[in-house]
């Protein structure tokens, strides 16, 4: 004999209107949690689309150069084979890729279209992208120093050439002396991304060729790969101290599609959260004040024993608790059906604005997630018996019995 | 004898000015410890009100009264709940049994409302149950009961806490003669071993038989000087 007994005799005593409680509750949260678990993998795919593309910690030279010309202002960053050697010697750092940004027309035949290109060190390059950088039909060997040089393309930008593995394509650019430049590259590959700036007009070439082609070793940006990404604050301090006339920038920094869509996506669920926090609370608060006002004779009988008013709240709290308890412990056990079930269904993300197509969808299932959703939910399961709660014990006891 | 409740001048009336309803006139009268005292009238009366006052769920609208020598009139909210758990017991005529628990778990509601022990609870409410000839029924919810059994719970209710002040209004009305019977016997055996005072308003001449003093209401006034 307890207060939690008689909470759970009243509770259980009151089959249909607890169950319809504890259905829209369930139902609020499995929303809640599958959709914030949307979410949450969302935000990370992008962030680990950032850290890959962009390294962990970049060293960029944002000074602009006045002997150069306008098409090299991206080509600021020199003499970075001794900061790379240095940063080699860095317990933190497992890669340093260097990319060199330049840009002109490429074509074959008449055919031609606008490139942003990059040169890059290939072997690792490659390499980092893991599974947001698809690649397709690459020639062996590839963007190695040869006698024809080699280029990777976008997928659409060799589309809209109408080029294919192993043709013959012509660069055009200005060199650094604002001279016309151009070469022959041969066509070693095609790769994939999802991000129709890239995919569109993006091509990669070794560092060589881009020496070659601009007559400058300078690069645009030197991109450090970390053993650890919580490293990565540290790092970028770290070697702002010490580096004169560069800028260092960490990943999160840099990340400009990450923000925009982290921005968009956190208003769009924080609003779906919200309605339906809500509508949790109009429903549990309506449900108990029909609860409370068919009660109101057993309320007043509770009075007439000596029960205080607090006691009869307390009670009645008890019994939202219960009733919340087992409504999120419900909602979770569903949401971490749902979100198992979708993970292993191979069903795509929606793309993200700023990609044409989505990633495998992944729905995030962590604990600490679920514990502080769930705890949400039945603060505003408490709050809304407590407010429906308020008024019943101030009615008269001598009309509640009558 | 020690006064246990004693009611001076008490009025109670509804509504104002001139629709206003006097249910309740002029009402002075004491109740010793230990004493069985009835209040007899016909329908309308008043005796309801008058026990819903004197069990301090209800407030006069004039004169005061005095519960073991301490003026009601001066009690705060809280301290007349604490009155209510400690010191009064409720019969009430539709038994009020709480639909969701069960026979022992009405029955032990006051203990655990006063902080008892749950042992202790434990040993009361079985002992209790015993005596009632309730025990095979205790796990039973209130629908599951006969009318005389849930009157009998009623009483277990308002007695298990011992208190000073058991307050019955009709407690026979909804039964059959037998039942009647049986439950006033059962609340005279009570009060004679606890020594609890008890304000029983009825009119089942049977019930007035058996009381030690009655008063008697009619139109919101006393008919026999106390
Ligand atoms: N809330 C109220 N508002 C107005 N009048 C009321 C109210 N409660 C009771 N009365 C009136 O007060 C008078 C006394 O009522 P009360 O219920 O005390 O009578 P009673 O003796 O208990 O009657 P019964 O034997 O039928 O239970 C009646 O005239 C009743 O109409
Ligand atoms: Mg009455």
């Amino acid at each position: 004999m307890s207060w939690l007994r008689i909470a759970l005799r009243n509770v259980l005593h009151d089959g249909t209107r607890v169950i319809s409680t504890l259905l829209i509750i369930a139902v609020g949260l499995t929303a809640l949690l599958v959709g914030s678990g949307f979410m949450l993998s969302t935000y990370d795919a992008l962030q680990e689309i950032a850290m890959r593309s962009e390294g962990h910690v970049s060293i960029i030279d944002d000074t602009p150069d006045p002997a150069l010309g306008g098409a090299h202002q991206q080509l600021t960053l020199s003499h970075w084979q001794t900061l790379q050697a240095d940063l080699w010697e860095d317990e933190r750092v497992v890669r340093v890729l260097p990319r060199a940004r330049f840009e002109g027309m490429i074509s074959k035949g008449d055919e031609s279209a606008v490139f942003f290109g990059s040169g890059v060190d290939p072997k690792e390059e490659f390499r980092v992208h893991g599974p947001f950088l698809r690649t397709d039909g690459i020639l062996n060997p590839w963007l190695t120093p040869q006698e024809t040089p080699d280029v990777m393309l976008g997928t659409q930008l060799a589309r809209t050439l109408g080029a294919t593995t192993g043709d013959l394509l012509i660069l055009h650019t200005q060199n650094r002396h604002a001279e016309n430049s151009e070469i022959t590259v041969q066509l070693a590959g095609l790769y994939h991304t999802g991000t129709p700036d890239i995919d569109n007009h993006s091509l990669m070439t070794n560092l060589t060729t881009v020496a070659t082609l601009l007559d400058t070793d300078n690069i645009s940006q030197l991109s450090i790969y970390l053993q650890r990404r919580e490293a990565s604050t540290a790092v970028q301090t770290f070697l702002q101290n010490r580096l004169d006339g560069v800028t260092v920038q960490t990943w999160y920094q840099r990340a400009e599609l990450y923000h925009k869509v982290k921005a968009l996506y956190d208003r769009i669920f924080g609003v779906m959260g919200l309605i339906i926090l809500i509508v949790v609370f109009l429903a549990v608060s309506n449900t108990i004040a029909l609860a409370i006002h068919q009660r109101r004779e057993e309320i007043a009988t509770l009075s007439a024993l000596g029960s205080s008013p607090s006691r009869i709240y307390a009670n009645f709290i008890l019994e939202a608790c219960l009733i919340g308890l087992a409504a999120t412990t419900i909602g979770m056990l569903l949401a971490y059906a749902i979100s198992n079930a979708i993970n292993l269904s191979e069903l795509m993300m929606p793309a993200p604005p700023g990609k044409t197509e989505g990633y495998p969808i992944f729905i995030y299932i962590s604990w600490p997630h679920y514990f502080i959703t769930s705890v949400t939910l039945i603060i505003t399961v408490v709050f809304a018996s407590f407010i429906a709660t308020r008024n019943a014990t101030r009615v008269s006891i001598v009309k509640g019995l009558s | 004898m020690d006064r246990r409740l004693e009611l001076e001048a008490i009025t109670k009336r509804y509504g104002r000015d001139k629709n206003s309803i006097t249910a309740l006139q002029d009402i002075s009268f004491t109740l010793f410890a230990g004493e069985f005292l009835a209040i007899q009238g016909p329908s309308g009366s008043g005796k309801s009100t008058l026990l819903n006052i004197c069990g301090l769920i209800d407030n006069p609208s004039d004169g005061d009264y005095y519960l073991n020598g301490v003026s009601v009139a001066q009690l705060g909210v809280s301290e007349r709940c604490t009155y209510r758990r400690r010191d009064i017991g409720f019969i009430f005529q539709r038994h009020q049994l709480i639909p969701a628990m069960t026979v022992y778990e009405n029955i032990a509601y006051p203990l655990l409302l006063n902080g008892v022990t749950p042992k202790q609870i434990r040993h009361d409410v079985n002992q209790l149950l015993d005596t009632m000839g309730l025990e095979h029924r205790r796990k039973h919810l209130p629908k599951q009961l006969s009318g005389g059994e849930r009157q009998r719970v009623g009483i277990a209710r308002a007695l298990i806490k011992r208190p000073q002040l058991v307050i019955a209004d009709e407690p026979s009305a909804s039964l059959d003669h037998q039942h009647a019977h049986a439950g006033l016997q059962l609340m005279r055996k009570l009060n004679q071993a606890y020594g609890a005072s008890f304000l029983v308003a009825s009119h089942d001449p049977f019930v007035i038989d058996h009381c030690d003093r009655k008063i008697e209401l009619l139109d919101g006034r006393l008919e026999t000087p106390a």
